[in-house]
């Protein structure tokens, strides 16, 4: 295995996500002499707050995989689904998963060998999610059910309206809602079976709010990033979306985000730059990282080329612009902040015609964020993020004509999809497609 | 409209080498055709509605020119393949689309599909994954949002007395369907994987009358075939989604087998249950299409064991391994299908545990590929003989 010098990090907080990660990982590993309970749990499902209220311990698969892919040691997880007939096109944050528990379980029970940061804990059960975002939600507790017959699995729906331009979300947006919270409440009747616990609702109640100051405070921390220099761009992105991602409802990720956000205004007031010299702001359009390559977002500062926002784990809005209607109830509240936090974008995308929201969420931050360029990336084991791309490019280029957009390709966990040098090559042509665009317009 | 001439297999025939040929006389006729994607298109209510509904094929002998311009090649090769047909002007005739949430390539594709080809009426059915009861409620409202939505098209009202007409007509079509599935019983079958194929594409691009018809005639044509005898080849079964070609019955025959059974997604996973007659004919639609539809894009949470949990999911497929006698099972998985892909091991163990060996395949949805899988198909073929 080849250990691949660390990414350098331009803000000290990012530097810190490291420790979350070990923290959330060796909580899976201690959970039992601690007498709770741990659940393989999958990000943006609305389960935060419920596994927080009630002691249960999230082991985070996507997390674990993109752990594996940093350290360039995910192959023999890949290899091993891989001979089990889970083809190499499937999710691979999944078949990772699914390698690495194969192995567990054929070594009756103890971590694989070498397996990063002593690897996850065996879970208690499997809380997944049918829903819009990805299909591996659903699937992926239901294969891994294959190797761990005696672990419980809840799927719960998760549904959001899909876009269509003729319809105001409005009209449907309630009976949404109410399925949402049918399903989270279902969620909490499972949680209590397995753990032999009650849920404690005030608990819960102040979980959800706490998420929900995690969120404003997330996104103003952000958006200190319009800052020219930006004092963070995507690259430390990437890292700092751990405590919002998967320690939401907790303590820690609002401290994280409290100390991040001083740590920008600092910077900001020092003129303190991700880049040396910073020529281009880019917005990273859509798709998850290579997390095995993320030295390339280095490569792009290294050209004087900085991205002050992107769409990829910003997994947050303010929670005024979302205009959530008043509920007692939690499970609600939560379930119109998931249903909110994607068609709140409805309205400005039907006012253009042609348009889409997720299209307008990138001009937002082209223009918020003075960007020149977009950029997109491509894993060919997911088409959740990944399919819709190139309309996403071909309307961009419709409404701002030549904006450079480049569209990487590789895998988020799988390195034999990606090629360095290739990689390179293809953004150094990119920074010369920018600097003719800037100069067109200057 | 076209004449049964008593000749049910060669207007099969005709209809699926001139995919979608009857539906472009009834639009020249003044009708309007709604294509769709999908086993969870519930066309009960496009027929209610009195449109004519086609469910698109792609075209895996010709080579996709046209789509990759739009949508990724990491996209279901099916649903890359029915839009480069779409592209290419092979359905140039259709009023408006209905794309069911099957997958993450069709939800995540909506906006391409719409965006480009820009048709009069386009509907995303956000059919749910889950089959307990309130997603049943949640898909009535779906249900109800379609229905409002072709009334608009069509400013007719789709009332409860035309769809419970409607789910009549196509549970008949239903039960002749696995009339003619019988007849595959015998060895070797009455009627040969390749010509089901066609009459399975066939009668999917007809309205339900003509499309129950035509498989009467089939029915009519093939049991006066002469008991056949048995030559020793292989009883196999297919199992995957939108096989549509009659391309891989023809290599699985054509290496000296019998495709005797399947269950896949334009075939036997369409006909296994008819539509419960319900006091609100669309109760009746969305239990049918969330619980009795067998596709892995449903998550099926029944039994309280893994076992008990496997036997919900696949239980079907033992009870057609020993009803068909099938000796193998044709896994064919297309390329980039999460939902399917996932299932590979556990089906395949199940699939063996009820005695039958197993091919599995990963499919582009291309001819082209089709030599390779015809080794493959072989090498399977001698190992279990």
């Amino acid at each position: 295995m080849e250990e691949k010098k660390p990414r350098a990090l331009a803000t000290q907080s990012a530097a810190k996500i490291p420790k979350f990660v070990r923290s959330n990982l060796s909580a899976t590993l201690k959970a039992r002499e601690e007498g709770k309970k741990v659940a393989y749990a999958f990000i943006m499902d609305g389960h935060d707050e419920i596994m927080r209220a009630m002691d249960i311990v999230p082991a985070w698969g996507e997390s674990f995989s993109g752990l594996c892919a940093a350290k360039r040691d995910a192959e023999q997880y890949l290899q091993k689904a891989e001979s089990e007939n889970f083809s190499r096109s499937l999710c691979t944050y999944a078949t990772c998963n699914l390698g690495f528990d194969i192995l567990r379980e054929e070594m009756g029970g103890e971590t694989p060998p070498g397996a990063p940061w002593g690897g996850m804990g065996r879970p208690d059960m499997i809380i997944g999610s049918a829903q819009q975002l990805c299909d591996p939600r659903f699937k992926w507790p239901q294969a891994t059910r294959h190797y761990l017959p005696d672990v419980p699995v809840f799927v719960g729906g998760m549904y959001y309206p899909p876009w269509d331009p003729q319809t105001d979300r409005r009209e449907v947006e309630k009976f949404y809602v109410k399925y949402i919270t049918e399903e989270l409440r279902e969620c909490v009747r499972f949680c209590e079976k397995v753990t032999g616990k009650k849920m404690d609702w005030d608990r819960l109640e102040a979980a959800v709010d706490l998420a929900d100051r995690t969120w404003d405070l997330f996104d103003e921390t952000y958006a200190l990033r319009k800052a020219r220099p930006t004092p963070m761009d995507t690259g430390d992105a990437m890292n700092t979306m751990v405590p919002i991602t998967f320690n939401l409802g907790t303590q820690e990720a609002y401290d994280f985000y409290k100390e991040l956000n001083a740590e920008l205004r600092e910077k900001v007031e020092k003129k303190e730059g991700v880049a040396e010299e910073e020529k281009y702001r880019l917005v990273w359009g859509a798709g998850l990282p290579s997390w095995f390559a993320l030295g390339d977002f280095q490569y792009f500062n290294g050209k004087g080329a900085v991205f002050p926002a992107e769409t990829t784990y910003h997994v947050a809005q303010p929670i005024d612009r979302l205009d959530l209607p008043n509920t007692s109830d939690p499970l609600e509240h939560i379930a119109w902040r998931l249903i909110r936090y994607y068609t709140h974008w409805y309205d400005k995308a039907r006012q253009k015609p042609g348009s889409a929201p997720l299209v307008e969420r990138i001009m937002e931050y082209v223009d918020d964020y003075k960007c020149d360029g977009v950029v997109f990336h491509s894993a060919f084991s997911c088409r959740s993020w990944h399919a819709g791309i190139i309309l996403q490019a071909e309307v961009l280029r419709k409404v701002y004509g030549h904006i450079p957009i480049l569209i990487m390709e590789g895998d988020i966990v799988d390195i034999s999809s990606y090629n360095e040098a290739d990689t390179h090559n293809r953004i150094d042509a990119f920074i010369e497609t920018l600097e003719a665009y800037k100069n067109s317009r200057n | 409209m076209t004449q049964l001439n008593g000749n049910g297999l060669a207007l099969a025939d005709a209809y699926y080498s001139a995919y979608g040929s009857r539906a472009r006389e009834l639009k020249a006729e003044g009708r309007k055709v709604i294509g769709y994607l999908s086993a969870l298109a519930p066309v009960e209510i496009m027929t209610a509605a009195g449109l004519v509904p086609l469910r698109l094929k792609g075209y895996p002998e010709e080579p996709i020119t046209r789509a990759d311009v739009h949508m990724e090649t990491i996209v279901c090769p099916f649903v890359r393949n029915v839009f480069d047909a779409v592209l290419k002007g092979k359905y140039d005739f259709l009023d408006g689309m209905v794309l069911p949430h099957q997958c993450d390539s069709m939800d995540r594709t909506n906006d391409v599909w719409s965006y480009t080809l820009k048709l009069p009426y386009w509907h995303f059915l956000n059919v749910p994954h889950l089959s307990d009861g309130p997603s049943v409620e949640f898909m009535l409202s779906i249900l109800r949002l379609f229905v409002g939505s072709l009334e608009k098209l069509t400013g007719n009202r789709v009332g409860n007395e035309l769809i419970a007409l409607a789910v009549k007509a196509h549970n008949e079509n239903r039960r002749l369907m696995r009339r003619l599935y019988d007849l595959r019983k015998t060895n070797p079958p009455l009627i040969s994987g390749e010509e089901m194929t066609k009459v399975q594409v066939g009668a999917m691009s007809l309205p339900v009358l003509e499309s129950s018809s035509l498989i009467e005639a089939v029915i009519h044509e093939v049991v006066q075939r002469k008991p056949p005898h048995g030559n020793g080849g292989k009883r196999i079964m297919i199992v995957g989604d939108q096989v549509d070609t009659a391309a891989i019955a023809h290599t699985i025959e054509g290496a000296g087998a019998w495709l005797v059974m399947d269950d896949i997604s334009i075939g036997a996973k369409l006909c296994r249950s008819e539509i419960d007659t319900t006091p609100d004919p669309l109760q009746g639609l969305a239990e049918h299409y969330l619980r009795h539809v067998n596709l892995p894009t449903t998550y099926v949470a029944a039994g309280k064991t893994y076992g008990e949990n496997t036997d919900a999911r696949f239980g079907h497929l033992k009870q057609d391994i020993h009803d068909f006698k099938v000796d193998g099972v044709v896994l064919l998985i297309n390329k980039y299908c999460d939902p399917y892909g996932f299932e590979v091991p556990a089906i395949k163990a199940y699939i063996e545990s009820a005695g039958a060996s197993v091919l599995y395949l990963e499919y582009e949805y291309a001819n082209s590929t089709l030599p390779r899988l015809e080794t493959r198909i072989g090498a399977f073929l001698e190992m279990i003989s």
